[in-house]
């Protein structure tokens, strides 16, 4: 069920209505009856890899937490006994890993991995086609996240299946996340409320906030992109750089505009959900924009791989060896460094598999690397040349310079190829042709002049609410002092702007177009 | 021990005033990277062993936390 | 405001939003689906979506007709008219363009359950045997709920009137540059549901190279022999299930093959053309237009699988066993089990007609004034006219009246080996005085044009202005009655001289005056022929069905509006051979004329003759 459709908009409404005439009454069912819904018209077959990473997860969450009771009846002498049930517990984690995210990885990159061998053991080794489940990659990290928790005696676990369900399958985190902790969301999830109006307005207008970004904005700049990205493709540099920044504009708009649907959908009911977005155009660095991009997967990253990697005795004995041979700064993070570069090569990988995400990830890693080896660098020469790095001017310019390292990244992320990336990047330095962008090529590429002029509009806005939000601005608060008639007007105004520019921007079809053919 | 935290920190995260910032990890001024890179350093010279599950914010905002967190370690 | 205030301000916002878009779209209703009860344009609904407004259309109409033909729109151009007089029967052209043999049984289902059918004409194409029941865009060809056992009501109600309403506000849209001709978003007839065609039916049309370049169409066309007619099979299921249908209610079931673009056909795969007319005589039999000699002439096509309206006259014409209009040989043979192998054996390898078998080069001079001696006007003198004439006859040029090239044209008469016709403009007393006795020695014909208000006139309109003489109605009676002179239109008032008129509104020629709007154009053109020709006819007893354009210049409304009014041949200042084709009445259109002047030697003017 895409989230653009009458569908969803119903299943949401009903069920919340439902939910909370239930108010007195268990409410979480409601909760759980309309995620299985929800799942089950995308196809019933895809249930079944729901059903199966939950039903591992829980039955791992259980027995690891028999484990932990095991552990503490232990006398505190215990020492062997001790690391005994570390040991089991560490082996039902790493089972459970393994065939969770081993699950993932056949479903999504079988038939990838198969091509890249040579041609002799391609023929051998059988092709398996699977329907992906929907959101698969983000309820698996989830499920195996409450797993390492439960590992860490973080919280109990939880007994009911279906309760426990219910989180893993909680309908408005289905498409594509965020990732989201078992702490923070499952007692909401259970918890019994009634309807509150406030929370439910605001819902209503975090989630038109995120239907304009990607229907209105998102879906035009996708057009373009379709045009000019790719092989073969006949553009100047210039038109290229214009299609790489409708890239960044569309998956932008598309995934934080999902992600505001999502999390405004469950403020309906009452719930909130973890961030995935804060306004990562403010970045001042590519650290500092990964902490402001797909937030949940990063802090999932952080607590799941970084910090136990890179406080692990293989990686704890790296950082040894570094210091001991290296010396001086790298030598103290030799560990983090190649710790991090794990961390975006999954991070890669969990786009693709293709050399391109493969060297994403690398990038990703050289940089915040340099950085931390130049950290004394940077800051001796920004005291030899006098600049003053709390101004607006050196603010922008390591925004600026945050904005091209991302473009350039791009460039990768939105190619077919690695092969296509660099040439586009080529054509972009050595032949900008900038004539294209005011000889009438900019209205051959799929969109009208008008629609460009919406894009714009649409990025303007978002950038004009972003920047009031960076200085902590709260949008919907402020809303709510304004009178009446321009809270109606918010109110209508986006409704119309994503009926007309939105819902209807496509799927016209001009009689003339189809009688021609005949 | 907490001017060798701070000698530690400042040689991690150069510029940033240890002695009187308390949300050093709410207000972004030590990011994970830095932190790993930190309580390395910090289990080597003071020889105690943090685990992933102390690496909470509220260990880390101001150097008192951090030396609270070590003392608590080495009992 | 109170939190639940806002929610339900919000409510009644969505739900007002929803409300005006469905108003919008029932209201302008642009596919027809409701009716159209406010705006009535069908012509418009059926071109987004005829098989949804052709159903509302008929639900408000059907009493009008009691026969139909179906089919996808290569069955558009059979003319209503004829078909009536053939069947004594009132029919509706329900074809929808796209439609495959599936549609076709829905609609005719619908049609004899819900009305009265005497004769039901299906039209198969060749491309039934390739698509069956395809998935396609359900606004632009979804069927109408009534004709569709499949399609829920509610489902087409939701669909239409939460539509995008882009559609409505393109309707409306068109409506302020609508015009009395059809154009790409109101291509149907209403009355008849046959494509309106009346612009492609008057452009002037001459050698095939031109039409080809004009047309890419028929040159473009896929060659791979590599589509398969999968779909045989289910396309003559539904032929059976409509036959048995029909014979249930004892409705004629007469079924037709349109004819097709002959290169159309070699993008099937070898074999399978024949395979699907054997299957279809299987089932019933049916008259066969597709394969013929004609499939072969791109000019009597609108495009590779729409023929000519004209074909269509053949077609029915044939059908009735008319020979009064011309039509090839072998077009046109009544198919049955019996004899499909041996006529696909003829009709698949039909060969193209021969230029000569159904073409003519037709050169056409134009004279205007004669005179005695040369008086610097650039007239022709008589001894020069004399001269040219004479050189005619010697290099075997025969003259035609324009009489005998529409007879060529429309009834399958004859022309000379080396055609000429000669023309006057304006209907100056010379060609009566100088002109006319050099043509009668020589038994040669010519047609002369008259401007009505300046017929037996010396000066101008009611001014005193001195004017070059203008014979007379009696004389153009002599000269008719000698068998050798045609006087036709050159309109009545439509030539001014504006130097001599008064008004601020002058015609110096056809075309519409300037701010003046189509109806008030239509008005007074119709009038200004009307007059013409009925003081002519009055006159001399021979009808006028010619028109040369003042000055050369027209529309293509003009040329509408005088075919309506049975012109057949028209005649502009082009220079150029005209190519002169059978069965085509768009050969005489607009037809190229060489004029002659006092500077145009003998030897030129022959070398001008050549196509």
């Amino acid at each position: 069920m895409a989230f653009t459709s009458w569908e969803f908009l119903l299943l949401t409404a009903g069920a919340a209505v439902v939910y909370y005439l239930l108010h007195r009454h268990t409410q979480w069912p409601v909760l759980l009856a309309a995620s299985l819904i929800f799942y089950a018209a995308g196809g019933l077959g895809a249930m079944v890899w729901l059903f199966a990473i939950a039903a591992v997860t829980w039955g791992a969450g259980l027995v690891l937490e028999r484990m932990n009771d095991a552990r503490k009846a232990l006398s505190k002498g215990d020492k062997a006994g001790q690391q005994r049930i570390k040991r089991r517990k560490k082996a039902v984690v790493a089972v459970t890993a393994v065939l969770c995210f081993g699950l993932v990885y056949v479903m999504k990159y079988w038939n990838t991995t198969v091509a890249l061998f040579p041609a002799a053991v391609e023929q051998i080794l059988p092709r398996w086609d699977f329907l992906m489940p929907l959101g698969l990659s983000f309820f698996t990290f989830q499920s195996v996240g409450y797993v390492i928790d439960v590992y860490r005696s973080k919280y109990a676990a939880q007994r009911n299946p279906a309760k426990y369900l219910l989180f893993v399958s909680f309908f408005p985190q289905m498409v594509q996340g965020p990732i989201g902790r078992y702490d923070a969301l499952a007692p909401q999830l259970l918890a019994r409320r009634s309807v509150d109006w406030r929370m439910v307005d605001r819902g209503i207008q975090l989630a038109m906030w995120g239907y304009f970004k990607k229907m209105v904005i998102a879906d035009r700049a996708a057009v373009v992109v379709n045009t000019v990205i790719g092989e073969n493709c006949p553009y100047g540099g210039a038109v290229i750089f214009v299609g790489i920044l409708a890239y960044s504009i569309q998956l932008y708009c598309d995934f934080s505009g999902g992600i505001d649907i999502t999390r405004g959908v469950a403020q309906i009911f009452g719930i909130d959900m973890a961030e995935n977005f804060l306004r990562p155009i403010f970045a001042t660095s590519l650290a500092d924009y990964w902490r402001r991009w797909h937030v949940s997967l990063g802090h999932w990253m952080r607590d799941y791989l970084f910090y136990p990697l890179s406080l692990s005795k293989p990686f704890a004995k790296l950082g040894k060896w570094g210091r001991r041979h290296l010396g001086g700064l790298p030598g103290k993070i030799l560990a983090t460094s190649a710790a991090t570069f794990v961390v975006y090569l999954v991070i890669g990988i969990w786009h693709g598999v293709n050399f391109r995400y493969f060297v994403y990830g690398i990038w990703n890693g050289s940089l915040i690397t340099i950085s931390m080896l130049m950290e004394h660098r940077f800051l001796a020469w920004k005291q030899a040349l006098h600049i003053n790095d709390k101004s607006r001017g050196y603010h922008f310019f390591t925004m600026a310079r945050t904005w091209l390292i991302v473009l350039f990244g791009r460039y990768i992320g939105s190619s077919p190829r690695l092969l296509v990336a660099l040439s586009l990047m080529a054509t972009t330095i050595l032949h900008p042709v900038p004539s294209q962008l005011w000889d009438g090529t900019l209205l051959q590429l799929g969109i009208t002049g008008t629609d460009w002029a919406i894009i714009g509009l649409g990025t303007a806005v978002v950038l004009a609410v972003e920047t009031f939000q960076e200085r902590g601005g709260k949008v919907r608060e402020t809303l709510e002092r304004q009178n009446g008639f321009v809270q109606w007007l918010a109110i209508a105004v986006p409704l119309i702007v994503i009926l007309l520019l939105g819902v209807f921007r496509a799927g016209y079809i001009s009689s003339s177009f189809i009688y021609g053919q005949y | 021990m907490k001017e060798k935290i701070i000698q530690i920190m400042s040689e991690i995260c150069p510029g940033v005033d240890f002695a009187t910032e308390t949300a050093l990890i709410d207000d972004g001024l030590v990011d994970s990277l830095d932190i790993v890179n930190i309580v390395t350093e910090l289990m080597d010279v003071f020889d105690v062993e943090i685990n992933v599950e102390d690496l909470l914010p509220e260990n880390f905002n101001s150097v008192d936390a951090i030396a609270q967190l070590i003392e608590q370690l080495q009992e | 405001m109170q939190p639940k205030r806002w929610f339900l301000m919000f409510c009644a916002t969505a739900a007002a939003l929803v409300l005006a878009l469905m108003a919008f779209n029932y209201v302008t209703d642009p596919f027809g689906a409701f009716g159209d009860r406010f705006f009535q344009w069908f012509s418009y609904d059926e071109t987004n979506n005829p098989r949804v407004a052709k159903v509302s259309y008929l639900q408000q109409h059907h009493e009008e007709y009691d026969s139909y033909v179906i089919g996808c729109s290569s069955s558009s151009s059979l003319p209503t008219e004829a078909l009536n007089e053939l069947y004594d029967a009132s029919f509706y052209n329900m074809i929808m363009y796209g439609a495959d043999m599936a549609d076709c049984e829905k609609i005719a289902n619908y049609l004899l359950d819900n009305y009265q059918v005497e004769n039901l004409v299906l039209n198969i194409e060749i491309s039934d045997g390739a698509s069956y029941n395809t998935e396609s865009d359900p606004l632009t060809y979804g069927l109408h709920h009534l004709e569709d056992p499949d399609l829920p009501a509610l489902t087409y109600y939701t669909r239409y009137l939460l539509a995008n309403p882009r559609y409505g506000y393109a309707k409306l849209q068109s409506l302020e540059t609508d015009t009395i001709l059809p154009q790409s978003f109101d291509v149907f007839d209403e009355k008849t549901g046959t494509y309106d065609k009346r612009v492609r039916d008057v452009e002037p049309i001459g050698n095939l190279e031109t039409y080809l370049a004009a047309y890419s169409d028929f040159t473009t066309l896929d060659q791979s022999g590599t589509v398969g007619l999968y779909q045989t099979e289910n396309c003559m299921k539904s032929v059976a299930a409509i036959r048995d249908a029909c014979a249930a209610k004892g409705v004629n079931f007469v079924v037709m093959t349109a004819p097709i673009y002959g290169a159309y056909f070699n993008k099937y795969q070898p074999g399978s053309v024949e395979n699907f007319y054997t299957q279809l005589a299987q089932v019933t039999p049916y008259w066969d237009f597709s394969c013929s000699s004609l499939s072969w002439e791109p000019r009597y096509f609108y495009d590779a699988t729409h023929f000519r309206n004209c074909v269509g006259e053949m077609m029915v014409a044939r059908m009735a066993g008319d020979d009064s209009v011309w039509m090839p040989d072998d077009f046109g043979v009544y198919v049955t089990a019996d004899n499909v192998s041996d006529h696909l054996a003829g009709s698949l390898t039909a060969q193209p007609m021969d230029a000569a078998e159904n073409s003519a080069q037709v050169p056409i001079l134009m004279y205007h004034h004669i005179v005695e001696e040369d008086d610097g006007s650039g007239s022709v003198t008589v001894d020069q006219f004399r001269a040219q004439m004479d050189a005619l006859l010697d290099a075997g040029y025969t003259t035609v009246s324009l009489q005998e090239l529409a007879d060529y044209v429309n009834h399958g008469g004859d022309l000379p080996e080396k055609p000429v016709a000669i023309t006057f403009d304006d209907g100056y007393a010379s060609n009566y005085e100088l002109a006319y006795p050099i043509l009668r020695e020589r038994n040669m014909k010519a047609t002369i044009f008259v401007i009505g208000v300046s017929v037996g006139k010396d000066t101008y309109k009611d001014t005193d202005h001195a004017m070059t003489p203008h014979f007379s109605y009696e004389q153009a009676a002599e000269m008719v009655s000698s068998g050798l002179i045609s006087v036709q239109s050159h309109t009545y008032d439509m030539h001014q001289w504006a130097p001599y008129e008064s008004g601020d509104q002058v015609r110096e020629n056809i075309l519409p005056l300037a701010g003046e709007s189509e109806t008030d154009y239509v008005a007074a053109l119709t009038e200004d022929f009307t007059t013409s020709r009925d003081l002519l006819e009055a006159a001399t007893g021979e009808p006028v069905t010619a028109l040369a354009f003042p000055t050369g210049l027209y529309t293509t409304l003009t040329s509408a509006v005088l075919r309506d009014l049975g012109v057949e041949v028209t005649l502009s200042t082009n220079p150029g051979v005209n190519t002169v084709v059978r069965g085509l009445p768009q050969s005489l259109c607009a037809m190229l004329r060489i004029g002659v002047n006092s500077e145009t030697t003998v030897d030129a003017l022959l070398a001008s003759l050549q196509p």
